[in-house]
């Protein structure tokens, strides 16, 4: 009997979660269409264009000239010099990557068992206070706003106080990836397997001690994980940043497009793409590490 | 079991790694120039403080709201376009729509996990000033910049969620007689579907931000004005944008995850 009510109360249970997934469905469904109306009607949309003849002789014209078959001159990506001179910039945007990871790894590590909910309440086996609940809602804060600021906001605001180069794009970079790795990992302590933890307590161990043995251990591999796997994201971002923070390639890209100097683009994307590439496979590999012990 | 000294872990060795490169990215930056630049520290003091309060006159509330409204339209554009190229791209990438023994099957995910590798390799700003110099400055062109790496990453976790489902139901279906067509709509489909949806919610609420930024090319929305804001030093204003958009975020963070909560029951 109990068991025919406990599946009655799942299947309820059931009805209600998929009912509210059909309500978000059609909510969102009445907002494609207002968005439709509100970007397509003005007329000034772009997208009558589209089906202009003109239009694909443009990009017909565009991508010729990416190429270079367009113009007399020899390609940049078929000169060595250009190469070599696109490679430091690609190095600096690896280097404005690499640190990005660091500040965003460093300001994480700090404040991520802060931001655990079993730890500032004392599931973990520690002591609740005040200053641990106080922390608790000071860190959550300060990663729902590092993570609702894009990186190239940003970065248009640090620009404003830090001189141009590496620096400041990592900074923004940091920072909006201390609030996503910080988050994702205070999620895992989590749902961390309270026993270790509370039977070190047993034991008198001290808050640190359930720290270093019994939290750690079981965090850590999560928290590199998370990282590796948000450095293939922050590869591809760097770029932008640089639009504005002047480091690395992204400047470079802005600068070339904005002088017609189509093939010297094509040779930076290249760059970028063997990038992009590069550190997926280096992050993969270096993930297998992380799981295999 | 092995003997290996305990000094010498894997995760050691990786940790050791991971801080020589640390230190390498940290020498990379150019310390001897001036860090923070002249009248840095007197514009950064001015930012904090313009916080208290930020601009809250009725004037600019309204100019933000259109930003934000704006922002949220392109956003539901930009993922619309991504799930209507990336859905029939996943399926075609996933293999499952030919026969195991089938000569196309093979070539044809290859392609398409190389088309959609492609499309999401480069970053949707970089689509979009590419776009901007091809088609010209347009919200379609937005639009477009914002679809394709989207597409590219739904694509790509559509395909794999279709790969991982059971065979049971699948199998029974193809007994039938039921066409590849039928066995995609009645078997596949449904099984992934609450997976399908929650991922492609999260990823909504990453697009509002991507559309924030769109504003580099010249779209309308939170991240010109805020732009705007800041090339005229109003930072009260920069904050009461930041505000809308944190704002923005959060909400449809908690609708993601009321969504994901509910269809993972």
């Amino acid at each position: 009997m109990r068991k025919f009510a406990s599946i009655l109360i799942t299947s309820n249970n059931t009805l209600r979660h998929m009912s509210f997934a059909k309500g978000s469905l059609f909510l969102f469904g009445i907002f494609i269409i207002v968005s439709w109306i509100f970007i397509f009607l003005p007329g000034d949309s772009g997208f009558v264009e589209l089906f202009r003849l003109e239009t694909w002789t443009n990009i017909k014209i565009f991508i010729l000239r990416l190429t270079g078959t367009e113009s007399d001159l020899t390609p940049a990506f078929f000169q060595v010099d250009r190469w070599i001179a696109t490679s430091k910039l690609a190095y600096q945007t690896l280097a404005m990557s690499i640190l990005a990871m660091a500040i965003a790894g460093i300001g994480a590590f700090l404040t991520m068992v802060w931001a655990a909910r079993n730890v500032s309440n004392g599931d973990l086996g520690g002591v609740p206070s005040r200053f641990g609940q106080l922390m608790y809602y000071l860190v959550r804060a300060n990663y729902v706003v590092s993570r609702a600021v894009p990186e190239l906001v940003w970065a248009m605001i640090i620009v404003f106080f830090l001189s141009p180069g590496i620096l400041p794009g990592a900074l923004a970079l940091g920072l909006h990836n201390l609030g996503i790795v910080g988050r994702l990992t205070a999620e895992v302590i989590e749902n961390l397997d309270p026993a270790p933890s509370v039977s070190l307590r047993s034991a008198g161990a001290s808050n640190s001690h359930i720290l270093i043995y019994g939290i750690m251990p079981q965090a850590m591999p999560h928290f590199i994980t998370y990282l590796l796997y948000r450095w293939e994201v922050v590869i591809r971002t760097t770029v932008v940043v640089g639009f504005v923070s002047a480091g690395g390639l992204g400047r470079e890209f802005i600068l070339r497009l904005n002088w017609f100097h189509y093939t010297d683009v094509t040779l930076i994307l290249i760059w970028y793409l063997l990038m992009v590439i590069g550190v997926d496979l280096l992050s993969s590999w270096l993930r297998k590490i992380v799981d295999a012990d | 079991m092995k003997f290996r000294p305990a000094i010498l872990t894997r995760h050691r060795v990786l940790l050791l790694f991971l801080v020589l490169v640390f230190a390498w990215s940290i020498f990379s930056v150019n310390w001897s120039g001036p860090i923070i630049h002249t009248g840095g520290r007197s514009s950064f003091l001015k930012l904090w403080w313009s916080l208290f309060p930020p601009d809250l006159t009725l004037d600019f509330l309204w100019i933000a709201s259109q930003a934000t409204w704006t922002t949220f339209t392109f956003a539901v554009m930009g993922i619309v376009l991504a799930i209507t190229l990336g859905l029939p791209m996943g399926v075609i990438a996933s293999g499952i729509l030919f026969e195991r023994s089938s000569v196309k099957r093979v070539p044809l995910i290859i392609v398409f996990r190389g088309l959609l590798a492609g499309m999401r390799a480069v970053h949707e700003l970089v689509w979009a000033v590419v776009l901007v110099v091809a088609i010209g400055l347009s919200p379609v062109a937005g639009i477009i910049a914002l679809g394709i790496p989207y597409a590219g990453i739904l694509g790509r976790i559509y395909a794999e969620l279709l790969q991982s489902t059971p065979r049971a139901p699948i199998d029974a279906l193809s007994q039938t007689g039921a066409s590849q067509l039928k066995i995609l709509f009645y078997g596949y489909i449904p099984a992934v579907l609450p997976d399908m949806l929650s991922y492609t919610f999260y990823r909504f609420e990453c697009s509002i931000r991507a559309a924030a930024i769109l504003s580099f090319i010249g779209i309308q929305g939170l991240g010109y004005q805020i732009q705007l804001s800041l090339h005229d030093l109003m930072f009260d204003q920069v904050w009461t944008l930041l505000l809308f958009l944190i704002l923005l975020i959060v909400l449809v963070d908690l609708w993601s995850t009321r969504i994901r909560r509910s269809l993972l029951v």
